[in-house]
């Protein structure tokens, strides 16, 4: 035990559980540490709580770092300042009834979990979506994966010192919002998607607002890219910085663009298709270098694949009905519920016992979210509430690296990494 | 369909000439900004100007009052669907030996997501969201909203009960002639029956 770590305890007042604080700060001390060294001779080294309360980094991520002048010689990232036992939360709620509680996960996207969850369940229970409600919710996750990363590029340019750009990036998420709100009810935490199809149908004029919409997108993200392309500030800051190399990225368990950006083609719109994307023509963009650099590229390239995705997906709404037609199921509808004792029986039914997956199914269904692969693993004993659920959520996975990518890289270029990876904290702490 | 993996070209990260001599991107990143201002502002100066909401936006739960009375029967679904368990109700019967009435029916504000699942699976069509969102309270049992803050009369709430109508899934049930006054919800004078 060197005599630095109680020189430091001494310093602090730990009073907030101090058992994992003290882990914390010995983990930080130990780390790398073949030899013993009693002491810093020249008293250069310095310890930085950087977070949890700290803007740039995204929500409540506390990365604690040791610094020698600027360079970053050690760090270790803390999780669970977000945690609100989701999982746990997931067991004693029946599967509709937890469905809320997933767009309170990755914030940024709420329709992506929402369809994520009933996905995973529906493969569970065995139940048949209707086309249209299938096509319904494509459209609806695009727009959650551009307006997701839309937030990110409005951030991490803010991260670099751009703040203006924080600002333009928003305002079309508000108008991405107010579509969201037309089409669901609400403008953020949707709710939107129900276990065998969606809530409401997509009117005709909604369908015209996203086109509106996105022609004008399209206008606002060529002039996004032509300030960013060829721009020696924003360059200087993200090229070569925070390589992950192809081998650490599928050792640490990199998902969605970070993976991508470090050469590795793996997407499961592609290789796994869920809803309609087997029926669409869309490409994927990767990287070799690994870097921020290229991971902002991706993303950059994502926005456009989801606009064309969209271009292809509004064209036309195949017709047809939005909702599973099984009281076994799913919900009545509510003319049923009103006007007959069958409708009313089931309509209680389903929202005591809910949907009853046969005892002991097991499965494992994941969706390209617009952090990486976000899967659910549900096990069931035959009631209406799951007996495990496992969440995979890309945050936490990508976070994995951040310690590595931080040791070695200069303390400015931290806020630049934790953008680049784009965490949300509200998934990764679940 | 064909899907394509595409990798990027090496040029596009280097920079030209005019990238690296570093301050006509400054200039550039300054015309930009100065272009945004004189864009037509889109901030709403929020107390004073409030959004334009239609009637899918699902605000505070609340009961629909009809003729004076509350269309609620008590039977205690929307309870049991709400995932944050905000709804706590007592039920009490009427004169009229057929029917109920919530003598208590508590909604935590602090509590509710606005998830309108209460809505959903209300088979009287009893509690609907109204496009009530600004509201505060200066303590806790302040939040704790009683049937005295929950009833509102139905003409108030007609426009998203017509959303409601119009968006009812029709695509089940196709063989049956519906008729308003088959409706278990309308209330019915069992004076005369």
């Amino acid at each position: 035990m060197s005599n630095k770590v109680y020189a430091f305890r001494d310093k602090v007042n730990l009073t907030f559980f101090p058992k994992h604080q003290d882990a914390i700060y010995r983990r930080l001390e130990d780390k790398h540490t073949s030899v013993e060294v009693d002491e810093d001779p020249l008293g250069t080294l310095m310890t930085i709580n950087l977070g949890p309360q700290h803007p740039a980094t995204h929500g409540v991520l506390r990365c604690v770092i040791q610094v020698n002048g600027e360079l970053i010689l050690k760090s270790v990232v803390d999780v669970g300042y977000l945690h609100r036992g989701v999982e746990k939360l997931a067991e004693n709620k029946t599967y509709q009834e937890f469905m809320p509680y997933t767009d309170r996960m990755d914030y940024l996207a709420p329709y992506s979990n929402n369809v994520a969850w009933c996905l995973a369940v529906e493969k569970l229970a065995g139940v048949e979506v209707p086309y249209r409600a299938q096509w319904i919710r494509t459209i609806a996750c695009e727009m959650a994966r551009i307006s997701a990363h839309l937030l990110w590029l409005g951030t991490m340019v803010m991260d670099a010192g751009a703040i203006s750009m924080f600002l333009w990036t928003f305002r079309e998420r508000e108008n991405l919002y107010d579509l969201f709100d037309k089409m669901a009810g609400v403008r953020f935490t949707v709710s939107h998607c129900r276990i065998g199809g969606i809530q409401y149908d997509l009117s005709d004029d909604i369908r015209k607002g996203i086109i509106n919409w996105k022609e004008n997108f399209k206008k606002e993200f060529k002039s996004w890219k032509k300030l960013l392309t060829n721009n020696g500030i924003w360059y200087r800051r993200n090229i070569g910085i925070g390589v992950v190399s192809k081998e650490d990225a599928i050792a640490m368990g990199f998902t969605g663009p970070s993976l991508r950006a470090s050469g590795v083609p793996h997407d499961i719109r592609l290789f796994e298709p869920y809803l309609v994307y087997d029926k669409l023509d869309f490409d994927i963009p990767v990287r070799d270098e690994g870097d921020c650099f290229a991971r902002f590229q991706i993303r950059m390239e994502e926005i456009a694949q989801s606009i064309r995705l969209l271009d292809q997906l509004l064209e036309s709404i195949p017709s047809g009905d939005i909702r599973a037609d099984n009281a076994k199921h799913t919900y009545p509808s509510k003319n049923e519920v009103y006007y007959s004792m069958e409708g009313m029986i089931h309509d209680f039914m389903m929202t005591d016992m809910g949907v009853c997956p046969p005892k002991g199914a097991e499965i494992y269904s994941a969706i390209e979210g617009p952090k990486g692969e976000l899967g659910f693993h549900l096990i069931s004993d035959g009631t209406g509430s799951p007996w495990r659920c496992k969440i995979k959520s890309p945050s936490f996975s990508n976070l994995q690296m951040l310690e590595k990518m931080l040791e070695g890289s200069m303390i400015a270029d931290t806020v630049v990494l934790i953008g680049s990876i784009d965490p949300v904290m509200g998934e990764a702490d679940k | 369909m064909a899907s394509n993996i595409i990798k990027g070209d090496k040029s596009e990260r280097e920079l030209t000439f005019m990238g690296k001599l570093y301050f006509p991107e400054i200039f550039k990143g300054m015309a930009f900004s100065i272009k945004h201002i004189f864009r037509p502002t889109v901030t709403l100066q929020y107390p004073e100007e409030k959004p334009d909401l239609g009637p899918e936006f699902r605000g505070r739960p609340v009961l629909v009052k009809e003729k004076d009375q509350e269309r609620c029967v008590a039977c205690g679904l929307c309870a049991r669907a709400c995932p944050p368990l905000a709804i706590s109700m007592q039920a009490n019967e009427t004169a009229d030996p057929k029917e109920r009435f919530p003598e208590v029916f508590e909604i935590d504000m602090l509590r509710c997501i606005y998830c309108g699942f209460c809505e959903e699976v209300c088979p009287e069509e009893a509690i609907v969201m109204s496009p009530d969102y600004d509201f505060n309270f200066v303590d806790r049992k302040d939040a704790v909203y009683g049937k005295d803050r929950l009833l509102i009369d139905k003409n108030q709430l007609q426009p998203r009960l017509n959303f409601l109508a119009e968006k009812r899934n029709k695509q089940f049930g196709k063989n049956i002639n519906f008729k308003e006054d088959n409706n278990g919800h309308i209330l019915r004078d069992r004076t005369n029956d």
